[in-house]
């Protein structure tokens, strides 16, 4: 019922807030670079907005630093349901090289509830694009878990 | 007047020529530069557990531990920053640098790779010596002539210890 009424919603145009939660910039230009018209995600009805009370989704870079929780939280409440949470870069998905430092929480997932994790440090801009459109359901997933076992 | 509107056309003869440059992505396939370092992935048939990629890696994502079902290879690629480090410490070129980028996912154990390899243990003492995949290749590359190798399936303890009690085998092997 929920993920009917999540496809219904998500399926014109989604606004998108930014937040950078303690990250390099790297991830932040690589989606300025989403943005320009050589890849142009205004074409799928994406675009920036200034507030998130009129974003759709937020946009997560960083590995959420302390200071950074609590305006994260209120930035998540503030958000109209229903919401997509988006974490872009290697940071954000599971704290990438600062995963174990005493000033980060080590990833966007021990804060809020991610829809979809982009890695990649950056990822480049036709990753983010991609992930993008798997969370709108346009495109398939390609990466499973592994295990080998020796026999 | 008349010269603006004369430079106006220039303008847009000029953005006539440059035709359409967005990118068809993801509607098309992008196929990325050839020095693209993407996901990183693990030849399981070549991987002999010995850890050189987990001591190499900066961000600390690949974890061994030994457990009873043998030597667990750990790789959390959340975390990668496809520096290849792990590529370059890899005595066996297990590891491989494929050029996927598309790896968005709602589940976070989609990039993770677990590899479970089986142990040696010492016939002596019981405690783990290396994977049977890397006492194998020292028996290979040594060959089967080389003080008998029975001293392959020992830890250093032991090897230590049955060295002593055996003084032919020193001389051996220094000979």
């Amino acid at each position: 019922m929920t993920n009917t009424l999540f496809n219904w919603c998500f399926k014109k145009s989604i606004w998108v807030y930014h937040v950078n939660a303690g990250s390099c910039n790297g991830c932040d230009i690589e989606i300025l670079d989403v943005l320009t018209p050589y890849y142009d995600v205004e074409r799928f009805g994406i675009r920036l907005v200034h507030t998130p009370r009129h974003a759709d989704a937020l946009l997560v870079t960083g590995p959420v630093t302390r200071q950074v929780r609590e305006r994260l939280l209120r930035l998540y409440e503030a958000t109209h349901d229903p919401k997509l949470v988006i974490a872009v870069g290697s940071c954000a998905t599971c704290g990438g090289i600062w995963h174990d430092s005493y000033a980060t929480l080590g990833g966007l997932s021990t804060v809020l509830p991610v829809n979809i994790y982009i890695p990649g440090c950056p990822p480049r801009p036709e990753a983010i694009l991609y992930g993008v459109a798997e969370a709108l359901g346009l495109v398939p997933k390609k990466v499973t878990e592994q295990v080998f076992v020796e026999a | 007047m008349f010269k603006h509107t004369i430079s106006e056309l220039k303008e847009a003869l000029i953005c006539l020529e440059a035709g359409q440059v967005t990118l068809k992505y993801p509607f098309a396939p992008h196929a990325p530069d050839i020095n693209f370092r993407g996901k990183v992935d693990v030849d399981f048939a070549c991987c002999i557990g010995c850890g050189a990629c987990a001591n190499a890696c900066p961000a600390i994502l690949i974890s061994v531990n030994d457990g009873d079902d043998g030597r667990t290879l750990f790789f959390e690629l959340g975390r990668c920053t496809f520096c290849a480090a792990c590529h370059d410490a890899c005595p066996q070129k297990a590891i491989v640098l494929t050029s996927q980028f598309e790896t968005a996912t709602s589940n976070i154990a989609d990039l993770q790779i677990r590899l479970i390899l089986k142990l040696v243990h010492c016939r002596e003492c019981g405690q783990v010596v290396n994977t049977q995949r890397a006492v194998d290749l020292v028996r290979e590359q040594l060959g089967q002539d080389f003080g008998g190798l029975a001293w392959l399936d020992l830890c250093p303890d032991c090897r230590r210890k049955m060295a002593l009690q055996d003084p032919d085998l020193m001389l051996e092997v220094v000979a």
